[in-house]
C-alpha cells in the first residue's frame, strides 16, 4: 500500500533536456518501488506538441508503461482522465507555459485530480512549468516580467527553475518571497519561503518535507531562501549526485524547443 | 468603425471544398492590397503544422502573415494590444474550446481582441474559433460533444461541423429543445459575417453546404430554418470526390489521434 505522498521537482532536466542522461528519471521513477512503472506523460504546458510526446514514449518505452493525456484532444485520447491519472505510479508534467498549463487544468478539473493522486502515494515529478506547478507560489519569467503564479499548492511555499544564484532573477524572486508564509525553517533559521533550483537538480518531498536534493550533473545546486525576522536569506542546500554517466550538453527547455521538426508532421 | 466578425461552420489551410474561396473571402473583406493577417492557434495548442499551413495559404496570396502563439510567448515577449491593433484580420483557430476560452482568460485576450474589433480590425474564427463569440457552443472538449460557454459577445449558440458530425448536430437540438438559447447550425466551407452584431451575410463556398437558424418552438422541440446563402463557390472545386475527403480526414486522424509510440 502505498500512502507516501511524494513530489520531484526539477529544475530543469530529465529526459527533456538530459537526452542520454536518465538519472533523475531512474530516481524518480525508483521512488515509485515498481520495477516497470505506469508512467502518464501530461505535456499540456507545451499545447501538446506532438513532438515532446514523441520523446517521451522514446525515452520510457523500455523501462516503463508509458501514457500521455492530450487535453487538446480529448475527442480521441484517454476516455475516463480521473481513473487513468489514478492508475498511475508516476504522473510526469512537462515544460512550457505554467500559466497556461494552471488554466487548462483548472477548466478540465486535472488540479483536484492531481491532488487526489498525490494524496494517494501516486508519485508526482516534472520540470520547469512541471516543477513550479506542484507550489503555491511559481516563480515565472512570462513575458520577460517576473510575476508569482498560483500554483496547484501542495507544497505551501515559492519555487524557481532554471535558477541562477545571484542573478537579477534570484533577487526578483527574494523580493516577492518578502510576502509569503512558508513553514518552519530547520532550528533557529526561521521560516522556509522558497526553493531556488537549477537545471539537472532536484527536489524530493515527501508529504510537504524536503527530504532531499539529488542531480544529475555535478555542478547541479539547490538553494532554500528563508526569511529570518523579516531578513530573506538563500542558502546552498546539500546535494546528492545521482552517478557520473558520461558527460552530456544539457539542451534548452521544451519551451524553447519548438524547432524541433514533429516526429508526426506529414 | 463597424466591427466585423466572419465565422465559419468549418475551415482548413488546404486546397479542398471551397476552403480557398473563403480565404480569398477574407482577403477581399479585408480590402487592402497586402493585408496583415495574424492567426491565433490558441485553441489547438500552437500547433507548428497548423502555423505553417497558414502562413503557406496566406503567405501564397500576398498576405503578411503571422501568428501569436500564447505557449510560446516566454520566448518571444510581444506587447499584445500593439501586435493585434496593427493586423488588418485576425484569424482565430479550432480546435477546444474549452482550452481556449481558459488560456484567453489568463491571457485577457478577450478583451484586446474586442478593442481590435471595435478598431475596424476584421476577426475571423472557424470551429471552436467561432463558436467562442456566441454565449455558447457546441464542444467536444472532453470527448463527447456538450454545450459549453462561450465568451458571450454575440447573444445565442452557434453549433459548427452541422452535418458532418451528427452527434454534434444531436446534442445541439437537444439541448435548443430543453432551453438553451437559440442560434445557428454551420457546415463545414459556410461562414455567417456579424458587422456590429448584425448577420448581413451568409454564405456557402461549397455545393450543398448551408447554415440553418435554430430555435426552441412551444413544443418542447427545436425548429431548424434553412437561411439563404450566397453561393460563392467556384464549380470547379466545389464538391470535390467524397473519397479525397475521407482520404484526408483519415489522415488527420492518423496525425492527431492517440497512440503514439503504441506500435500504431
Amino acid at each position: 500500500m502505498k500512502t507516501q505522498r511524494q513530489i520531484v521537482a526539477f529544475g530543469g532536466g530529465g529526459f527533456s533536456m538530459e537526452s542520454g542522461n536518465p538519472l533523475l528519471d531512474d530516481f524518480t521513477c525508483s521512488l515509485t518501488g515498481e520495477a516497470r512503472p505506469r508512467i502518464c506523460f501530461l505535456p499540456t504546458a507545451s499545447g501538446d506538441a506532438d513532438h515532446y510526446i514523441v520523446r517521451f514514449y522514446n525515452a520510457f518505452r523500455d523501462t516503463a508503461f508509458p501514457s500521455h493525456i492530450s487535453l487538446f484532444r480529448r475527442e480521441r485520447g484517454v476516455g475516463n482522465i480521473r481513473d487513468h491519472l489514478l492508475d498511475q505510479d508516476l504522473i510526469y508534467v512537462g515544460g512550457g507555459s505554467v500559466v497556461n498549463m494552471l488554466a487548462v487544468w483548472r477548466a478540465h478539473g486535472i488540479d483536484d485530480i492531481l491532488h487526489e493522486a498525490w494524496e494517494r502515494g501516486i508519485v508526482l515529478c516534472g520540470l520547469s512549468a512541471g516543477s513550479l506547478c506542484w507550489f503555491e507560489h511559481a516563480f515565472t519569467g512570462y513575458q520577460n516580467e517576473t510575476s508569482l503564479v498560483t500554483g496547484l499548492g501542495m507544497l505551501p511555499f515559492g519555487n524557481s527553475v532554471h535558477f541562477e544564484h545571484g542573478s537579477d532573477r534570484h533577487r526578483q524572486f527574494e523580493k516577492y518571497l518578502s510576502g509569503v508564509k512558508g513553514e518552519e525553517a530547520p532550528a533557529g533559521e526561521g521560516r522556509t519561503v522558497g526553493f531556488g533550483v537549477t537545471d539537472g537538480a532536484a527536489l524530493h518531498f515527501t508529504g510537504t518535507e524536503l527530504a532531499q536534493v539529488v542531480a544529475s550533473r555535478p555542478e547541479a545546486r539547490a538553494y532554500r531562501i528563508d526569511d529570518r525576522s523579516g531578513k530573506i536569506r538563500t542558502t546552498q542546500i546539500a546535494t546528492r549526485h545521482l552517478g557520473s554517466p558520461a558527460h552530456v550538453p544539457l539542451v534548452a527547455p521544451p519551451s524553447y524547443a519548438w524547432s524541433v521538426p514533429s516526429a508526426l508532421a506529414v | 468603425m463597424v466591427s466585423r466578425l466572419l465565422l465559419m461552420g468549418g475551415h482548413e489551410f488546404d486546397r479542398l471544398d471551397g476552403n480557398e474561396v473563403l480565404c480569398d473571402l477574407i482577403l477581399e473583406l479585408a480590402g487592402t492590397a497586402s493585408p496583415r493577417v495574424c492567426l491565433l492557434p490558441t485553441a489547438s495548442g500552437d500547433p507548428d503544422d497548423q502555423i505553417s499551413r497558414f502562413r503557406r495559404s496566406f503567405g501564397s496570396r500576398g498576405a503578411e502573415a503571422t501568428d501569436l502563439s500564447l505557449f510560446r510567448l516566454g520566448d518571444s515577449p510581444v506587447d499584445l494590444e500593439t501586435y493585434f491593433l496593427a493586423q488588418d484580420v485576425i484569424y482565430i483557430g479550432g480546435g477546444s474550446l474549452l482550452n481556449l476560452v481558459a488560456v484567453w482568460g489568463a491571457h485577457g485576450i478577450f478583451e484586446l481582441l474586442r478593442e481590435a474589433l471595435e478598431a475596424g480590425v476584421l476577426v475571423c474564427g472557424q470551429s471552436a474559433g467561432a463558436m467562442c463569440w456566441f454565449e455558447r457552443g457546441i464542444t467536444t472538449s472532453s470527448g463527447t460533444p456538450v454545450m459549453a460557454d462561450g465568451l458571450g459577445l454575440l447573444p445565442g449558440s452557434l453549433c459548427v461541423h452541422y452535418h458532418r458530425d451528427p452527434e454534434r448536430r444531436a446534442t445541439f437540438l437537444t439541448e435548443i429543445a430543453a432551453g438553451a438559447p437559440s442560434g445557428y447550425g454551420a457546415d463545414d466551407q459556410t461562414a455567417l459575417l456579424f458587422e456590429d452584431g448584425e448577420v448581413t451575410r451568409a454564405v456557402s463556398a461549397r455545393a450543398g453546404a448551408g447554415i440553418w437558424k435554430v430555435t426552441g418552438g412551444q413544443d418542447g422541440k427545436a425548429t431548424e430554418l434553412s437561411l439563404e446563402v450566397e453561393d460563392i463557390g467556384r464549380s470547379e472545386v466545389s464538391s470535390g470526390p467524397a473519397s479525397s475527403i475521407d482520404d484526408f480526414r483519415e489522415l488527420n486522424r492518423w496525425r492527431t489521434g492517440p497512440g503514439i509510440g503504441r506500435g500504431r
